[in-house]
């Protein structure tokens, strides 16, 4: 039935593509790519994935569409057609509206996400595929008015759209923040009405030696959080019996982001500050499981260009206010990220290194990358993922090291 | 008084002072400040496709709209990608000043990551996308930033050129020297010789169809050939437009993220 429905969508893609491709204003793009990893650690294949994906576009004067489908097999399974994009835009003379689902990406860092709040992160494989596919979509109104290098962006969302965790049992999900593994109510999402709407602005300018932006939100947070509803304590033995409910939950973030040329060196910095979160907790302390903090995230860091290379560096800090000892997430947390950049060959191989490294304790993710362009259409990647430590946010996948190649058809 | 009027002030000056000061021949450094301040058109657009091809003679191409504007603050430009496949849609946007020592401000646009990211305007020796031309060689190089000399005269294409020899000033600089033919009609270099620190000529820059739009010499067809590589790339100019009314509100990140 699945691989039946599958089949009609790909048709009807496949047909409008056509249909569009021959209309003035129309364009069709998007690539077919294939690619394979296996573990390190027992050469067991754990990726093997292909995908079509297709970029659909169509203007007719200042009003246009644009679809991106995304036709997935992985491990030789056809999943679901996914729409990562489908939106309707209007261009005024000083101000763009679009509507529909689309990607709202905010921020100067590069891999942090400080104050990129409003389209939800696919984590379902951690921090491993490209930064263009862990980002979602949302489904909305987006507002841009423009004046000169000014601008003003506003969004709402009607509905929710929650981000996505690594499936449990699967190798990227996260250990639980709770003492004995839990049983799991139904999830509280919050329900299609315009009381439950998101609502996001930012300001931003683009100017002579720096570019500012200054935004805020009020939303449901992307993750939930996890309220304790009943429990088993043994005198001597502790807690033996846990039940949560995941329940996604109202925050909200003010925040800004700046980037700025020093002589040879590009200077970026964003920081938010965001309202009350939920933080699991020991629930011996905290009767629900959690408690509610205010919370800082900031990041200062440097681009530049030497000898061929392009490097990047980011120190980014988040830090819990009126932290509780019995907090499971400690009251500051240190990462820094590098990039290296430099291609070869008259730009047609390029060698990429991106880590994240947690400074306590100690570990890391190393993402080593060399893409080959064998022609304009066709290039050719090898890559790996090399956790290190043993514990943090990096070293508690330690011993899901991976290599993978594939290669990526664009038209 | 905007910098197009400056430097149309500046080139008659300039030519005046040379044929008053020197009823034979102008000097190395009056030519290249007079190609310096030739007119260069309040704003210039157009198709940019350019051709690299290796030493076994396989050829890639590439494809851009240009947009150039001159104002008061200096010259702004924003370039989007059409081709190939995999970099369609990217843009790139260069704001440089007239002020001497001061850094262009640059920015790119990646559409796979839908972010406007500032970027460092150092690197001006590396190899513009891959071809046989570094971001220097595309840009006006200022004329104080090179010793010059008239070493002759010739013609090329039955155009009568100056030959002016330019050694930098900085001897960090990417080149030791370079050797330009000068149009004495146009005032446009027809031809260039670049060679490296150990004095072997490493490229030529050669201009096969040079043409007059709206009053404004514009280079239509060019070729960098590397000469130790064996390599080259070819660049056509094509649906050229000239002082169209572009406005400076058109170098925006709006225009970045939605093309032209």
């Amino acid at each position: 039935m699945m691989k039946s429905r599958v089949l009609w969508t790909l048709a009807a893609v496949f047909l409008a593509a056509a249909n569009l491709a021959g209309q003035e204003g129309a364009a069709v793009n998007g690539y077919a790519r294939t690619k394979a990893g296996a573990l390190l650690e027992d050469a067991s294949l754990f990726l093997s994935e292909t995908t079509l994906d297709l970029r659909l576009s169509y203007r007719s004067g200042d009003a246009g569409f644009f679809a991106n489908p995304v036709l997935y097999e992985r491990e030789g399974q056809t999943e679901e057609p996914v729409l990562r994009e489908a939106y309707m835009d209007f261009r005024g003379e000083s101000f763009d509206l679009r509507l529909g689902k689309q990607q709202i990406i905010w921020g100067k860092g590069d891999g942090v996400f400080i104050t990129d709040i409003v389209s939800p992160k696919d984590l379902s494989r951690f921090l491993v595929p490209d930064f263009e596919e862990i980002r979602g979509a949302v489904t909305g109104a987006c507002l841009d008015l423009y004046l000169g290098s000014h601008a003003l962006e506003l969004v709402w969302l009607p509905a929710f759209t929650p981000g996505t965790a690594p499936a449990a049992g699967s190798l990227w999900a996260p250990a639980l923040p709770f003492p004995v593994t839990p049983t799991f109510e139904s999830v509280v999402s919050p329900g299609f009405s315009l009381d439950n709407g998101e609502y996001f602005a930012r300001y931003s300018f683009l100017g002579e030696s720096f570019d500012l932006a200054l935004m805020g939100g009020w939303f449901w947070n992307d993750t939930p959080g996890y309220t304790v509803t009943d429990k088993t304590f043994v005198p001597g033995v502790g807690i033996t019996a846990l039940t949560v409910r995941p329940e996604y939950y109202r925050t909200a973030a003010a925040g800004y982001a700046a980037s700025g040329a020093m002589g040879p060196v590009i200077l970026k910095s964003e920081g938010a500050f965001y309202g009350l979160r939920r933080y699991q907790g020991n629930p011996m302390i905290y009767p629900d499981g959690y408690a509610e903090k205010y919370s800082l995230q900031y990041m200062a860091g440097a681009d530049a260009s030497a000898a061929g290379f392009t490097f990047g560096i980011q120190f980014i800090q988040d830090l819990i206010l009126d932290h509780d000892p019995d907090l499971v997430d400690p009251e500051l947390k240190t990462t820094m990220t590098f990039v290296a950049t430099r291609t070869f060959l008259r730009d047609t191989l390029t060698a990429e290194v991106f880590t994240y490294m947690g400074l306590d304790p100690l570990n890391a993710l190393v993402k080593p990358k060399v893409t080959w362009d064998a022609t304009d259409a066709l290039e050719f990647f090898l890559g790996a993922y090399l956790f290190l430590g043993d514990e943090g946010d990096f070293g508690r996948y330690d011993s899901n090291d991976g290599v993978y190649l594939g290669a990526k058809f664009s038209f | 008084m905007n910098a197009h009027a400056n430097r149309v002030l500046i080139l008659t000056a300039t030519l005046f002072a040379a044929v008053a000061l020197h009823a034979a021949e102008p000097s190395g450094t009056e030519i290249m400040q007079a190609v310096y301040d030739r007119p260069q058109g309040k704003d210039v657009q157009g198709t940019l496709t350019m051709t690299l091809v290796d030493s076994k003679g396989k050829e890639r191409v590439r494809s851009l709209r240009q947009v150039t504007g001159t104002f008061a603050s200096g010259e702004k430009k924003l370039m989007v990608f059409l081709g190939p496949a995999d970099v369609r849609g990217t843009s790139f946007m260069n704001w440089s000043y007239e002020e001497a020592g001061r850094s262009d401000d640059q920015w790119i646009y990646l559409p796979a990551l839908k972010r406007v990211k500032r970027i460092s305007s150092e690197g001006r020796g590396d190899s513009f996308m891959g071809s046989d031309f570094t971001y220097d060689d595309l840009g006006d190089r200022h004329p104080s930033e090179d010793e010059h000399r008239v070493t002759g005269s010739e013609s090329i294409a039955g155009e009568d050129c100056w030959i002016v020899e330019s050694v930098p000033r900085d001897p960090k600089d990417l080149y030791s020297r370079t050797v330009t033919w000068v149009s004495k009609k146009t005032m446009v270099g027809v031809k260039r010789e670049y060679y490296d620190h150990r004095g072997a000529l490493l490229k030529t820059l050669t201009i096969s169809k040079l043409e007059s739009i709206s009053g404004v010499w514009v280079i239509l067809k060019t070729e960098m050939r590397n000469v130790q590589k064996n390599t080259s790339t070819r660049i056509e100019f094509s649906e050229v437009k000239v002082n169209s009314g572009i406005p400076e509100d058109e170098f925006t990140e709006r225009a970045m993220t939605r093309g032209l």
